[in-house]
Order: structure tokens, then C-alpha cells, then sequence
């Protein structure tokens, strides 16, 4: 159970993950799941909910960190076309892996927390987007879903009220941009998955050119505590504009990667040293990459610096998805910003200019750097075409593939220039 | 309206204008590979980067919108850095290849390079390597110099309404494509060497041939349907390299047909010099000699004149003058495609602009093939369904417009009475009937649904009726087109100047054959049968070409056969052969005149190319024809005296003629208040309706002289008779080999099927041993 007192909360999106059979619907009831919807649905309306939504403080949890109550609200009413509700479960940022774990252990969490936001935004109709890969999950949150549909909590007249909503789980096909919202629709309506520009958004004009919210799982799975507890409740965990707990994915050379679920604005060394075990070699890391590989990296200055919002934009880069992967002495950055850089040219979908001639490129110069066939002048296309891209585009795909190249140039250079044809002789 | 403010100058635009579209208003250049003002906004190039301040990155200008108060700038620094990579970017796999490419020197690539890009790349990575593609017979492919703006992925889509192009694979993968590896199948394919940027896609025909600094370039006015579109000629030297959109033309495209028909200017089929037949063999001549024998065959002779719409409205004019002075018994026809000669409620040409017609309430197309026919017009028809505005269509086909209008029915042309009476019942219903209409009801017993259609239609407040070639060739069209009067003036679309009812005429300048021959035209299948009937010495034939186009061709070949023929024109086709006379006159590309178009626009062509043989403009022919034939005066020897004369028929032109009328004014339709004619209540002599089909890559002189449009022709074609499936089974035969009875004959043809034909109905295409059957209104099937 989550207490109600906030400073003794340890976990929400976890909190019964580790039970046995959780991912059952008789099991997750008789852990609580679904026991505040009734009320939510009986004795809330539409308002109410979103006000505590956004109150609680919550931001959303798949990168950009936008405020989910004021998202909510963007929804214009009364156009005479349906709401939809879309789920991302495309995670595919490489270091994350949370959502995941929500999906396979608890998915009835997301499905509450679902039923509550459709709710909410007079969706009758939701999907969840789930990534290719999760064939796993999927199984498991289609399984979740036909138990929830059974025992009314889907469907018709959910629980004898007069809310319906209809969710379904569609697999993409393993493309890393349709985890950007606008790519998401376009695959969800049967396109290829290339982002659309915005104006206008996903909440005027989205999915089959309908008002639509897209919201993590993890975002989502953080609604059925906010509203049983109250947006206050919520916003005194953590620190202030960065409320809640919130999962990061450790990876990297830590003794105990995994996903933790910690109030926001714990340092990033307590997460390391006190949840994961510490770093494999050294006292302090190379390098840490805080929100996933399309985030800008932190250098060991930056060790103590709080895991919220603010402070890691201070500090030069973005919580994103809370996939933080760490490097200490031994890692070789040259190659990893390689195998970046031909994660980013696989997956640029090609329709702007600088993302689709630009990673290719990089990954390019990137491998002949890795090789020892570069000069000093390669580095400044490293550098220009980097800059130039990121920024440039619809979406922010350029961005990642530029961030790991420009961290690498900024923070080693002495590195980098030992991989230089010269040097290297 | 929205203010804000473009490197520190203050704009006023419309609310929700994108900032790029802001900035073309106001003469700022930004950048641009893939915004096209006729497609839908992709900001992929990224090429129109402009800054706006307080925002912390820099926004793509064709799909920002402009905001109050904004502070744009498009020359900065960062900018001019951006520009650079951009360019660097799309340089990276594109050749180095200007010098053999067709769009080097009319290229944005190219320019944009001069302007924004390095003087040199520093790419020395692997280079992509492309595929070329086949898209058929008017576009030649060099896919490595594609730059991925996806213009011709979304004309097919927005604007071909075939969505045959697309994107395959990703990131620098990525290739456009023709899906289904096959080749374009739009009349409008030609657009997409226009549409491209750089030098991927290009003219065909024309490539290799030319560098687009050595072109002259000839405003001009297309004729080869009624829509007259501006087109802008490229010449080297009197040759004529191709023919291209004009920017500043009235339409966003043009079609294949208007296009390629170029390849007709430079064949063996045109008229270049004089000629005579001296036993039996046509052999060139001078002027003189030619009009000698001209004068022996018309001087006091009871002749025929058949003349094409399409010449200029000076052309017009002197044959009527040519009438009036040496000629007066003369019959005069030209239209090839009338059956019924009684004057029409409202005669043809559009009360509309083609603008107006997308944006009206309702459209209705009653029995035309819009997509064959008037492609432009199709094509802002096709946009209109895209935006989801209504369209209606009654007639014997589908016709194959890529795209689905919400209303639909396939009907006979033997229904159109019932059709009409329909119509008239529901309006009657809703207390709108009147005596005019009991009268014509009176005289059609059947009922067909289809009307429902035309009556849910008109009564909306704005309601563009397009009356097609079904009910024009009708030979009750009088009666029809009355019918479709009452309908309108009782559903509230009173006479006016735009008042909906849109007559598509067969050819140009159908307000002008109106004013300058409506008191002496005569049918063509009058004349032909009085030619049969030995009551003609000889026939002129100027333009015309009744073998070929029309409904008569069957009457012209007995005609041409035993009537002595003066022949002329610019295309000798297949008509040489039964000339005994043959006087050269201009192409239309060659001539300064005026032209004016179904909507009644008029442009006047005033840069035309020097002529490449001994043709002369037709008033100069009609002229000094008319000087031979014993006139004492010749009528008119200059342009402007025959625009004066002309302006004796339409009083209007001496406005026009002195620039008084701006470029959008419109020369209004004919109209015949008191003809009131009444349904006949005949029933066709047999069991199936024809229908004659129309090709624009084979109706007319032109198009049938150009040989690229006769391959295109081949390459879409139908089979040459089409029925419903139903009906074939319904006499119990199958598709293949089948007798056809008419009340000329019996042919044996092959008989194919399609379900978008209307039942009860054969769809007939002239050419071939089904060429006939046009002249036809009626038909029987059996098996072989």
C-alpha cells in the first residue's frame, strides 16, 4: 500500500510490482488495484480530476517533462469529434527500460490509470502503442485487458456508470521514432512513422486529425495514486517543480543496473552508490548520460547534481526518460558515441534534411574516426554537422544523434584527438 | 488580419498565414526547396529556416504560423550558417553533374548553391546509389539528384489523385518510389518535371535537347480544350523545344494533353506549304496557284464550310467575314459534336469561373468525362472532395477521376428525361413547381431516381451545374437543357451572371461562335447530308477535322469521297488525302489573337513564333481567299481592322481591345429566354445506348499529329467498346467477339467489360473499326 503520509512514500509505480501474480486481475484487486476507481468515477468530475492532475505537479514521464494537468487541459471540448487517449509504450530510447516493467508486472496499473484519464478527457476510445519488441509485454497487457473487460472495468458503462471506454494494444514495428507522439499516430493510423510538424498539436488536431493526449505508461501508472491521495500528496514528494518519484533506469558500468524508483531530486551519486552499488572502477564516473542516450552528458563535476528537472538542465542536459547510464574510467567514449551515432542514422525516418543526410554522415566519420582514419578537419564536420542538425528538425531525433557527438567533442577532446590518423601512427 | 514584423519591416497578413507565405507577400526571399503553394506543407528541406525572437530555436518558416506582434528574421548569421549545412546536407549524395543535367541554369538547387552554399563539400564518404524509374512516356528519371522533398509523392496524392508515388525505407535510405513499379497513370504527369526542384524529374521528350538559357519563351493560350489554359511556349529559334505551365496563368497545372502536343508543331501531319492535287497526288505549289485552284472549286459554287473552334477569335472572325462578303449562300458548321441544332436554354460555355465551380456549395456534373475532358477543372474538383465539399455526378460512366464523389449514379442517355422529370417532382413537391414544368413533365411517363441527386443538389444556395457531352450530343439537348432550366429557376437560381449553369462547350471561344455565327450556323449533320444529297459543290474544311473528332465521321467519308475538297488548316492528317486544295495556315503558336475560353476569360497572345514554312495566320488566308473569290473590298487588312469587325459582334471586345477590361473579365454566355422546347418522347430505335468516348490523347488534329500522345494513347488505352458485365450476361454472351447492330450496319468487334459503365449502355471509342459507331445513338448485341 501507498502511505498517505508523502514523506514516507517509497515507491507508486512499483509500489506492488514485486508482488507475485500481480499482473492477474484477482491478485491486483486484492492488492488495491482499481478499489479508488469507483470514486474516481461516481464522485469526480471531469474538472476535479484534472485540477488534481495538476496540482500533484506531475510532468510527463517519457522525456520532455511537459506538465500532464495542463496537457489534459490543452484538450478543446465540444469539437464534435471524439478525444483519444494514446498510451506510449514505445520505449525505445536506448538506456530506458521502466515502462517495461510496469507493463509485464503490473499492467493493471496502467489500465486504471487509463480508465481514470480517459475518464477524465471523455476518451472513448485508448490504445496503447507498445513497442515491437514487447511481444512479452503486450501478451501481458492483452491479457490484463480481456480480464478488465470481462469484470466491466472496460467496455460499456464501465462499472454501471455511465463512462465507456474501449482500450486496445497495438504493437508497432520497431521504429525508435514512433515514440515521438506525432510519429506514434502516424503509425497508429497505418503510415509510416514520420513525425508530423506542429502546429498543430496532438491535443487539436492528432490521431485521425482528432483532439488526442499521449501520455507514458509511467505517467499514466502515476494517475490512480495522485488521485486517490490528491494532488497535494503528490507534490510534496520530491522537490519543488520536479514532484514524485520517479523510475531511472541505471545502466552503465554501476555493480547493480536496474530500474529504481526514488523521489525526485535525490543526487545522482546517492542513486548510484546507495542504490546500485557503486561504480565498477573509480570513485566518480567518466561520464554519465542522465536521461536517456539522446541526452546531453554530465561529467563527473556533476556527480552531486539532484535528479530533477531543473538542476540537470542547469547543469547542461535533460532528465528525459530517467535512463541514466554511467561511464567510469574504462569506458571508450569514441566507440560508444560510434555505436550511437548508427543507432541515430538507423533510425532517422528521412524526411528532413539535416537528420536524414546528417546521421548517416556522422556515423560515417564516426566510424573512420573509430579506425584512425581522420584528420583534424573531420572534427569540425563532427562538429558543424552535429550543430546544425540538432534543433533543425521536426522532431527532436536530430537532437540525439547530435548530443552524444557534441558531448564527446566538448568534454574529450584529448580523446578524441588521440583517435587522429596522426596520433594514432 | 495579423501584424508583426519581418527584419524589422511591419506586414499585415491573414490571421494563420504561414510565415514563409507571409514573407513571399511581402518580397522577403527565404529559401525553399519543398514548400509548393499548390501542395500541402511537408517542412522537410528545412531549407526556409527563419528566427523569431524569443524562441529559442529556429522555426521552419513554410509551417509556422505568423502570430501578433512577432519579430521574424531571415539574415542572420546563425541562419546564413543553417542555409549552408542545409545545402551541404543535400549536396552530400547529389552529383556533380550541372553540365548534363536539363534543369542546370532553371534549377533551385543550383541557384541556392551559388547563393547559400560552400564553394565546396567536405563529404568523402560512400555515395548513395539510386535506382531509376520508369513513370512512363513523359517523364525521364535521374533519381541521384533527388533531394527528397516529396513534392511529386504529394501532387500524386493531392493533386493526380493517384497516389501511385511514395516514400520507401529511411533515414538516407530513403528513396522515393513509384509503388507499384509501374508507370504514372495521371493526365497531369507532365507537372512533375515542373514540380521538381532539381533536376530528379524531367521532361521526357524534351530531354537532352535543349539548355534553359537558350529558350525564348512565348506566352500563349492552349487549345486544345475548352479551358484555354496559359501556357508558356519554349522556342529556339522557331523550333518549339516544349510547352510549360505558366506561372502567372489563371491555373496552378496543366495537362498532358496541352503539354505534349508540342510533338504535333514539328511533325510530318503539319500544313507548311501551299499545295494542289494534280492526278491524283498532292503536290506543293505557291500561294497562287493554290488559290487559283481554290477559286475554280468555291467561286459561285454552293459550298460547305466546316471550321474548328479552336483557331483565334481574329481567325473566327474572318471566316465570317469571308462569308458575308464572297460567300453568303454558303452553310457554315463547326460543331462536329451537336446533333440537335434548336437553340439551348442557356448555349455553351460556363457562367462560372473554375474557381468558383470548387468553391460552390453543391457541384453537379450531369454526363461528362471531366478527367478526359477538362482535366484542370477535374483536377480543383478532386481537391474540392479532398476538402470535404459535396460532389454529385449523374452520367453513363464512372469515368475513372481518382476520386469518389459522395454522390453517384450511372445512368442511359435514354434516362436523362426521366432523370430530369425526377428532378421535377421533388421540387414540386416542395411547392416549387411551375406551368412551364407541368408542360414538360407531360411528356415523360418514367421516373428515374437519379434525379433525386439533381434536386437534393440545387437546392443549395450556390449550386454549379456542369452539362456535359451527354446530354449536349443528345438528340433531344434542347429539350434537356430546357428541362434543366425550369429545374434551376425553380429551385432559386434565377438568371444572373454566375448563375450556375455551366453548358461544356466542345471546343475555345464558344461565347464567340455564339455572337459571330449564331444567325447562319448550321448543323454538321445538315450540311454532310445535303453534301450526300449532291446540294453542295464542294466543301471547306478550316481546322476541321470531322474524320477523326465528332459524331458524323461515317457521313464525311461519304462525303469527302464524292465532293471536291479545300482544305485549311495546320494539321493535314488524315483529311490530306481527300484535299484538292490545301492552304497553309499558322499554328496557334505562330499567331498574335485572341482567345477566349469556357469561362468567357480572353487572352491575347502577342510574342508568337515566327512561322517555319509558308503558313500565314488564317484571317490572312480567309482574306486573301476572299479577295480571289471577287470581293471588291477585302474586308479587313490588318489585325486591328478585324478586331474592329469583330467587335461588331460583340461590342464588349472594343473594351478589351483597348485595355479597358481587366484580366479577369469574363465574356458571358448565350442565353435563349424563349426557347422552349419539350421533351420528344422518342425512344432510341434499339435496345442499348452508345455512348462516344473521349481520349485526350487522340481527339482533335493536334493531338492525333503528336506522336507522343498517340503513344501515351496506346499505353492508357481501353478497350475501344466497353459494356457492363450485367448487360453482356443479360443477352447471354461474353466478353470477346460480338455483333453489333446499328441502324447504319452490323460490325463484328471485340466487346470488353467493365463494371463503371452504366448498364444498358456501350461506351464507344472513336478509332478503329469501332470508330463508326459514334455516328450512332443506338445499338444491338449479339453473338458471333
Amino acid at each position: 500500500m501507498i502511505p498517505s503520509d508523502p514523506s514516507k512514500v517509497t515507491a507508486i509505480c512499483f509500489d506492488r510490482i514485486h508482488l507475485p501474480g500481480q499482473a492477474t486481475l484477482e491478485v491486483a484487486r486484492k492488492n488495491g488495484a482499481y478499489s479508488y476507481l469507483p470514486t474516481v468515477l461516481n464522485e469526480m468530475n471531469r474538472e476535479q480530476i484534472i485540477e488534481q492532475v495538476k496540482i500533484s505537479g506531475l510532468r510527463g514521464r517519457g522525456g520532455a517533462g511537459f506538465p500532464t494537468g495542463l496537457k489534459w487541459s490543452f484538450v478543446p471540448r465540444n469539437t464534435g469529434k471524439p478525444t483519444y487517449l494514446l498510451c506510449n509504450a514505445d520505449e525505445g530510447e536506448p538506456g530506458t527500460f521502466k515502462d517495461r516493467d510496469i507493463m509485464r508486472f503490473d499492467p493493471h496499473l496502467l489500465i486504471e490509470g487509463m480508465i481514470m484519464a480517459g475518464f477524465a478527457l471523455g476518451v472513448h476510445d485508448a490504445y496503447i502503442y507498445i513497442r515491437g519488441e514487447f511481444l512479452h509485454e503486450a501478451n501481458v497487457m492483452n491479457a490484463a485487458i480481456k480480464e478488465a473487460y470481462a469484470a466491466n472495468l472496460l467496455g460499456e458503462h464501465i462499472l454501471g456508470t455511465d463512462f465507456s471506454m474501449h482500450l486496445t494494444v497495438h504493437r508497432g514495428a520497431g521504429a525508435y521514432v514512433c515514440g515521438e507522439e506525432t510519429a506514434l499516430i502516424e503509425s497508429l493510423e497505418g503510415r509510416p512513422g514520420r513525425p508530423r510538424f506542429k502546429p498543430p498539436f496532438p491535443a487539436v488536431e492528432g490521431f485521425y486529425r482528432c483532439p488526442t493526449v499521449v501520455n507514458n505508461v509511467e505517467t499514466l501508472a502515476t494517475i490512480p495514486a495522485i488521485l486517490e491521495h490528491g494532488g497535494q500528496w503528490h507534490k510534496q514528494i520530491g522537490v519543488p517543480n520536479s514532484a514524485g518519484m520517479k523510475i531511472f533506469s541505471v545502466s552503465g558500468h554501476v555493480n547493480k543496473p536496474g530500474n529504481y524508483e526514488v523521489p525526485m531530486g535525490m543526487p545522482l551519486r546517492v542513486l548510484v552508490e546507495e542504490y546500485c552499488g557503486g561504480l565498477q572502477h573509480g570513485d566518480v564516473p567518466k561520464a554519465v548520460i542522465p536521461g536517456g542516450s539522446s541526452t546531453p552528458w554530465l561529467g563527473p563535476e556533476h556527480y552531486d547534481v539532484p535528479l530533477a528537472y531543473d538542476e540537470i538542465h542547469k547543469a547542461g542536459s535533460m532528465l528525459g526518460s530517467g535512463a541514466v547510464i554511467i561511464m567510469d574510467e574504462t569506458a571508450d567514449v569514441v566507440a560508444l558515441t560510434r555505436r550511437l551515432s548508427h543507432f541515430y542514422a538507423h533510425e532517422s525516418c528521412g524526411q528532413c534534411t539535416p537528420c536524414r543526410e546528417g546521421t548517416g554522415w556522422l556515423e560515417r566519420v564516426m566510424l573512420r574516426l573509430e579506425a584512425g582514419g581522420c584528420n583534424a578537419r573531420d572534427i569540425e564536420v563532427l562538429q558543424d554537422a552535429s550543430e546544425h542538425m540538432a534543433g533543425r528538425t521536426i522532431c527532436a531525433l536530430a537532437d540525439g544523434a547530435a548530443a552524444p557527438i557534441l558531448s564527446l567533442l566538448r568534454m574529450f577532446p584529448d580523446e578524441v584527438n588521440s583517435y587522429l590518423a596522426e596520433n594514432k601512427a | 488580419m495579423t501584424t508583426l514584423y519581418i527584419d524589422d519591416k511591419e506586414v499585415t497578413v491573414p490571421a494563420n498565414t504561414s510565415i514563409l507565405e507571409a514573407c513571399r507577400m511581402h518580397g522577403v526571399d527565404v529559401p525553399y526547396f519543398c514548400y509548393h503553394p499548390e501542395l500541402k506543407v511537408a517542412a522537410n528541406c528545412r531549407m526556409c529556416l527563419v528566427e523569431v525572437e524569443g524562441w529559442p530555436k529556429p522555426a521552419a518558416s513554410c509551417c509556422t504560423p505568423v502570430a501578433e506582434d512577432m519579430r521574424v528574421r531571415t539574415q542572420t548569421e546563425t541562419l546564413k550558417k543553417d542555409r549552408k549545412m542545409v545545402m551541404e546536407y543535400l549536396l552530400i549524395h547529389h552529383p556533380l553533374d550541372c553540365p548534363v543535367c536539363d534543369q542546370g541554369g532553371d534549377c533551385k538547387l543550383q541557384d541556392y548553391s551559388v547563393e547559400h552554399g560552400a564553394s565546396q563539400g567536405r563529404y568523402v564518404e560512400p555515395k548513395r546509389r539510386t535506382e531509376d524509374k520508369n513513370l512512363g512516356p513523359f517523364i525521364t528519371t535521374c533519381m541521384t539528384r533527388c533531394i527528397h522533398c516529396t513534392r511529386c509523392v504529394r501532387f500524386a496524392e493531392e493533386v493526380a489523385g493517384t497516389g501511385d508515388m511514395g516514400v520507401l525505407n529511411r533515414g538516407d535510405h530513403m528513396r522515393i518510389d513509384s509503388i507499384v513499379e509501374d508507370t504514372l497513370r495521371s493526365e497531369l504527369a507532365g507537372n512533375l518535371a515542373e514540380l521538381c526542384p532539381v533536376g530528379a524529374l524531367l521532361d521526357k521528350p524534351s530531354n537532352d535537347v535543349s539548355r534553359p538559357w537558350e529558350l525564348e519563351r512565348h506566352h500563349s493560350t492552349c487549345i486544345q480544350c475548352p479551358h484555354g489554359c496559359d501556357v508558356i511556349i519554349e522556342s529556339r529559334g522557331d523550333e518549339v523545344i516544349r510547352i510549360k505551365h505558366d506561372p502567372e496563368g489563371a491555373e496552378a497545372w496543366i495537362c498532358d494533353r496541352g503539354r505534349y502536343v508540342y510533338d504535333a508543331f514539328r511533325s510530318d501531319d503539319r500544313l507548311l506549304v501551299p499545295a494542289v492535287r494534280k492526278q491524283g497526288e498532292l503536290l506543293a505549289c505557291d500561294w497562287n496557284e493554290a488559290l487559283t485552284r481554290a477559286r475554280e472549286l468555291l467561286k459561285d459554287k454552293k459550298v460547305g464550310i466546316i471550321f474548328s473552334p479552336s483557331w483565334s477569335l481574329e481567325g473566327l472572325t474572318s471566316i465570317r467575314l469571308l462569308h458575308d462578303a464572297v460567300m453568303n449562300e454558303a452553310k457554315v458548321a463547326f460543331d462536329l459534336h451537336r446533333r440537335d441544332m434548336r437553340p439551348f436554354a442557356f448555349e455553351e460555355g460556363l457562367s462560372m469561373s473554375t474557381a468558383e465551380i470548387e468553391a460552390a456549395d453543391e457541384v453537379v456534373i450531369l454526363g461528362s468525362d471531366l478527367r478526359q475532358r477538362l482535366p484542370i477543372l477535374m483536377q480543383r474538383l478532386r481537391r474540392r472532395v479532398a476538402n470535404g465539399k459535396a460532389l454529385t455526378r449523374i452520367g453513363a460512366m464512372n469515368y475513372r477521376t481518382n476520386t469518389s464523389p459522395g454522390k453517384d449514379a450511372l445512368i442511359r442517355p435514354r434516362d436523362w428525361p426521366a432523370v430530369i422529370a425526377r428532378a421535377m417532382e421533388q421540387l414540386k413537391d416542395v411547392g416549387k413547381g411551375s406551368p412551364a414544368m407541368e408542360a414538360w413533365l407531360e411528356r415523360v411517363p418514367a421516373r428515374h431516381e437519379a434525379g433525386k441527386l439533381l434536386a437534393d443538389a440545387l437546392m443549395a444556395e450556390r449550386c454549379a451545374v456542369l452539362v456535359g457531352e451527354e446530354i449536349r450530343a443528345h438528340e433531344d439537348a434542347a429539350a434537356l437543357i430546357h428541362g434543366i432550366d425550369l429545374l434551376m429557376r425553380s429551385a432559386g437560381h434565377g438568371e444572373a451572371g454566375d448563375d450556375g449553369r455551366n453548358l461544356i462547350p466542345e471546343g475555345m471561344n464558344a461565347q464567340v461562335l455564339s455572337a459571330v455565327f449564331g444567325d447562319i450556323r448550321t448543323g454538321v449533320g445538315e450540311l454532310l447530308q445535303a453534301a450526300e444529297a449532291g446540294e453542295l459543290d464542294a466543301l471547306m474544311l478550316v481546322g476541321s477535322d470531322p474524320l477523326g473528332d465528332g459524331l458524323f465521321s461515317m457521313q464525311a467519308r461519304r462525303v469527302l469521297r464524292q465532293v471536291p475538297l479545300v482544305q485549311v488548316g495546320a494539321i493535314g492528317g488524315q483529311i490530306a488525302e481527300f484535299a484538292d486544295v490545301q492552304l497553309p495556315a499558322a499554328a496557334y503558336s505562330e499567331i498574335e489573337g485572341t482567345f477566349v475560353n469556357m469561362e468567357g476569360r480572353v487572352r491575347i497572345a502577342d510574342k508568337p513564333l515566327r512561322s517555319i514554312g509558308e503558313e500565314r495566320p488564317l484571317w490572312k488566308v480567309m482574306m486573301r481567299l476572299t479577295q480571289e473569290l471577287g470581293a471588291d473590298d477585302v474586308p479587313a487588312v490588318s489585325l486591328d481592322e478585324l478586331r474592329q469587325k469583330a467587335a461588331v459582334f460583340m461590342p464588349e471586345l472594343a473594351d478589351v481591345f483597348a485595355g479597358k477590361k481587366g484580366a479577369e473579365w469574363r465574356m458571358p454566355t448565350a442565353r435563349n429566354r424563349n426557347a422552349r422546347c419539350l421533351p420528344s418522347g422518342v425512344e432510341p430505335a434499339m435496345a442499348l445506348d452508345i455512348v462516344s468516348r473521349f481520349s485526350m490523347y487522340r481527339e482533335g488534329a493536334w493531338a492525333r499529329a503528336s506522336g507522343l500522345l498517340r503513344e501515351a494513347g496506346q499505353l492508357f488505352a481501353l478497350p475501344d467498346v466497353l459494356v457492363h458485365p450485367h448487360t453482356l450476361r443479360q443477352l447471354g454472351l461474353e466478353e470477346g467477339e460480338c455483333v453489333i447492330r446499328t441502324a447504319s450496319g452490323e460490325i463484328t468487334h471485340h466487346v470488353g467489360t467493365r463494371e463503371d459503365v452504366a448498364e444498358g449502355v456501350l461506351f464507344v471509342a472513336k478509332r478503329g473499326g469501332a470508330g463508326d459507331l459514334s455516328t450512332e445513338t443506338s445499338a444491338s448485341l449479339r453473338g458471333v
